[in-house]
């Protein structure tokens, strides 16, 4: 079941200083939302308010009309899909033990699990032989699918991706985008997926945030988007069209 | 070469030895770990406790380990004494005790920083995704940050388990029997035989254990439970060995705690110690030895109750025991000794044994009938043509500045050796006069003259036998003694087991010169 996310005037500071300031936000069921913006601007520290890796030092978020701050952060975690920024398999276990370590937490039966494992490889797209893989014998795409199968293991109705397109070939990461793009839709997520690559976040989110400096500097569909002024998402366009126009020269 | 019944003694020895050095070193390394593991679970994500804790560790381990063992001895006597006052019952000062916490202390560096090292390992990614998953901070520690910690925490172990062992030689000063024993007497007595065997026994206990945890850390680095446990299983496997070893060798049943024989860690002192075990076990008193303690160890053992008789000299208790600068005439001192030991330690004198161990200075006979010196006043009238060779501490006694201050003793040269080159310096003509002990088995030996002290500068050392409190009874059993052992008589035993050629062992020159006080 898709989740209902409501930041209400959340503000947090490390470090002595301010990172994310007065961020009100709905985001309703079902949305893949892409969060952007410049390296720093606060993107990571939303997504592990969200999970609660982080508590707020004001302000409140509600997952379906729920203070998260309400119940134990454990808990609350192996309810929601979380892919770190970094993927951070487990190196000392299997490729399955990784996928079903969400389940496993929960208590799952071994033999649930071995067929959960073998399903989502199969949703990831990797061969089922990999199960017993160990993660030092991964690609960066491959660890990036299992990443994405251990985030979606536990069935969540939330997903929080964190880069998961960093250090991919440009091939991999579209093939990986659409398989995440699919996943979306058949498991009826709502999915915010952290992107520094606006690229990425045009072509395929239904809703983009552009966070500069710690503020919510845009919240539009990616249509809107390209037609703001604000200086911040003009510079983050800025790159990505003058690459497009030259393509678009080359291939006339 | 070295004879048979030297292997033979030195390995009979081992059993024993082993079972103790392996004992009070997996004691030491198992307190090191219940002390690291909580300790480096506060240090993790605390940088600054951490460089404090490692800092204070690193410090510990610059002590060298004899030091480190002989301060916990006075540590606890005075925790005993604390104990004996609130609680009503002491702790152990010597032996297994003092050992153990000094070696813990030493095993902790290593520990503490291969679990910081360990789990600083650990990738911030792998944390948080540990975390990012919903796993506890428990869970986190145990499925994720210890598996991937392990090797390191493991080669921290390693370290540990070697250098406790090798350091658990030392734990003899301390009345811990240990492989120490066979080295300690070896190198007193050179007999190259006990040295040779403690140190292959002790290093053979570092090697396998060492190679077994190699096993282990390996083992787990590359997830083959399969030799992890193949480590394992050899470590066990030497532990077993050692005690069916030990439990073979091990003496009979008795009921009651034998009588211990305390000895300081030179030839003479064995010899005693061996002539001392042998009355009494005539008596029908079991009895043990604990051999090769510190000097400055021995007395107080004795008044703890740790050991219950040993030998020692009255210069030496004059000051240690009674706390006297002064020089006292030979006969007042024991008189002194006699009546102050009892009321001041409940120490008693059970017999003033009749030779002296002193510092004295010697000549080659024929150089002082030449040149006609037969006293230290003899030898002042012609120093300034001499060369006086010195062992190294001399020079900075309190003798030293004594024989300057009563005879004017100045020479042409004065040098420091070793005492086995000091002779040979005397002999090959490199120095006329020399420091010695009078009971030394070299005077007879090499034809050495000893100058007499008209003027009574030098403090006599009149060897005595001391009964601690906790068993006066054997005051009675051993006070025959009383006179008994002319300076001669030592002087020929301790030879026997100085000499490089046809050496005896202590036992054997204890019989000796029992058979000389039987004849007198
Ligand atoms: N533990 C911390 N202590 C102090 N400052 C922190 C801490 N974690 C993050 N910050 C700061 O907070 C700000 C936002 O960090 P955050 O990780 O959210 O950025 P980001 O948008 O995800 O950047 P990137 O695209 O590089 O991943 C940065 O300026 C960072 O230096
Ligand atoms: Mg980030």
């Amino acid at each position: 079941m898709a989740v209902t996310l409501e930041y209400e005037r959340i503000n947090i500071s490390r470090g002595g200083r301010p990172v994310l300031v007065d961020i009100d936000l709905v985001l309703p069921a079902g949305g893949l939302v892409a969060l952007t913006g410049a390296s720093g601007a606060g993107k990571t520290t939303l997504l592990r308010i969200t999970n609660r890796l982080l508590a707020p030092d004001s302000g409140r978020l509600l997952i379906d009309g729920a203070d998260a701050a309400n119940e134990p952060g454990p808990q609350l975690r192996r309810r929601i899909g979380y892919a770190a920024q970094g993927v951070g398999l487990f190196p000392h276990w299997t490729v399955g033990d990784n996928i079903a370590a969400v389940p496993w937490l929960n208590g799952m039966e071994r033999q649930g699990r071995d067929r959960l494992v073998l399903e989502m490889l199969d949703l990831v797209e990797l061969p089922q032989s990999f199960a017993s893989r160990m993660p030092a014998a991964l690609s960066g795409g491959q660890a990036s699918r299992v990443g994405l199968a251990r985030a979606l293991a536990a069935r969540p109705g939330l997903l929080l991706l964190d880069e998961p397109f960093a250090a991919l070939d440009p091939e991999t990461r579209n093939e990986l985008a659409d398989r995440i793009e699919a996943l979306h839709k058949a498991q009826g997520l709502t999915t915010l997926l952290v992107t520094h690559d606006l690229a990425d976040a045009l072509t395929r989110a239904t809703r983009i945030l552009v966070l500069d400096g710690g503020r919510l500097v845009a919240d539009a569909t990616p249509a809107a988007l390209v037609a703001d002024p604000h200086p911040a998402v003009q510079a983050l366009i800025a790159s990505p069209l003058d690459q497009a126009r030259r393509l678009v020269r080359l291939t006339e | 070469m070295i004879a048979n019944a030297a292997w033979d003694r030195a390995i009979g020895m081992l059993p024993d030895r082993m079972a103790a050095h392996l004992g009070v070193s997996a004691a030491a390394v198992g307190l090191a770990l219940l002390i690291a593991v909580p300790v480096v679970l506060v240090m993790a994500g605390r940088p600054r406790l951490r460089a404090a804790v490692l800092t204070a560790a690193g410090v510990v381990q610059t002590v060298p380990a004899l030091a480190l063992l002989a301060l916990f001895y006075p540590l606890l006597l005075a925790l005993s004494a604390l104990t004996e006052r609130l609680a009503g019952f002491g702790v152990p000062a010597l032996g297994f005790l003092p050992s153990m916490l000094a070696l813990t202390l030493y095993a902790l560096l290593p520990l503490l920083r291969g679990g910081a090292d360990g789990l600083a390992s650990v990738p911030p990614a792998t944390l948080d995704a540990a975390d990012g998953i919903g796993m506890t901070r428990g869970q986190r520690l145990l499925h994720v940050e210890l598996p991937m910690a392990a090797p390191i925490i493991i080669g921290g172990l390693r370290t540990a388990a070697v250098w406790t062992i090798g350091a658990a030689t030392l734990a003899t000063t301390v009345g811990q029997k240990s492989l120490g024993d066979l080295i300690f007497a070896g190198l007193q007595l050179e007999d190259w035989a006990l040295v040779v065997t403690g140190c292959l026994a002790a290093a053979a206990l570092a090697i396998i254990t060492d190679m077994a945890l190699w096993r282990v850390e390996t083992g787990i680095a590359a997830r083959k439970w399969r030799k992890a446990g193949l480590g394992g299983a050899l470590l066990a496997a030497m532990v077993a060995a050692v005690l069916a070893l030990w439990w073979n060798a091990r003496p009979p049943e008795t009921a009651e705690r034998p009588v211990v024989v305390g000895a300081k860690s030179f030839g003479e002192q064995y010899i005693l110690a061996e002539l001392i075990a042998s009355r009494l076990r005539e008596q029908g008193l079991a009895v043990t030895v604990r051999s090769g303690l510190g000097s400055a160890v021995a007395f107080r053992a004795l008044t703890a109750g740790d050991i219950d008789l040993y030998v020692d000299y009255s210069g030496t208790l004059w000051s240690n025991a009674l706390g006297r600068t002064d020089v006292a005439p030979r006969a007042s001192m024991i008189a002194t000794l006699r009546t102050e030991l009892p009321r001041r330690h409940k120490v008693q004198v059970a017999a003033v044994l009749g030779f002296e161990n002193a510092y004295a200075l010697a000549m080659q006979r024929t150089d002082a009938e030449r040149l006609g010196i037969a006293s230290l006043a003899d030898l002042a009238r012609q120093s300034d043509r001499l060369r006086l060779a010195t062992d190294t501490e001399f020079q900075s006694r309190e003798e030293w500045a004594a024989l300057q201050r009563a005879y004017g003793l100045r020479f042409a040269r004065l040098t420091a050796y070793t005492p086995t080159l000091m002779v040979r310096a005397l002999i090959g003509g490199e120095a006329d006069v020399m420091t010695a002990f009078s009971s030394d088995g070299r005077i007879a030996a090499d034809d050495l003259t000893l100058l007499t002290d008209p003027a009574g500068a030098l403090p006599s050392y009149d060897a005595m036998l001391l009964i601690g409190p906790t068993r006066p009874d054997l005051a009675r059993r051993l006070q025959a003694l009383e006179g008994r052992i002319a300076v001669e008589a030592m002087r020929q035993a301790n030879w026997q087991v100085d000499r490089a050629t046809d050496k005896r062992t202590p036992e054997q020159a204890a019989r000796w010169l029992a058979g000389r006080i039987a004849e007198k």
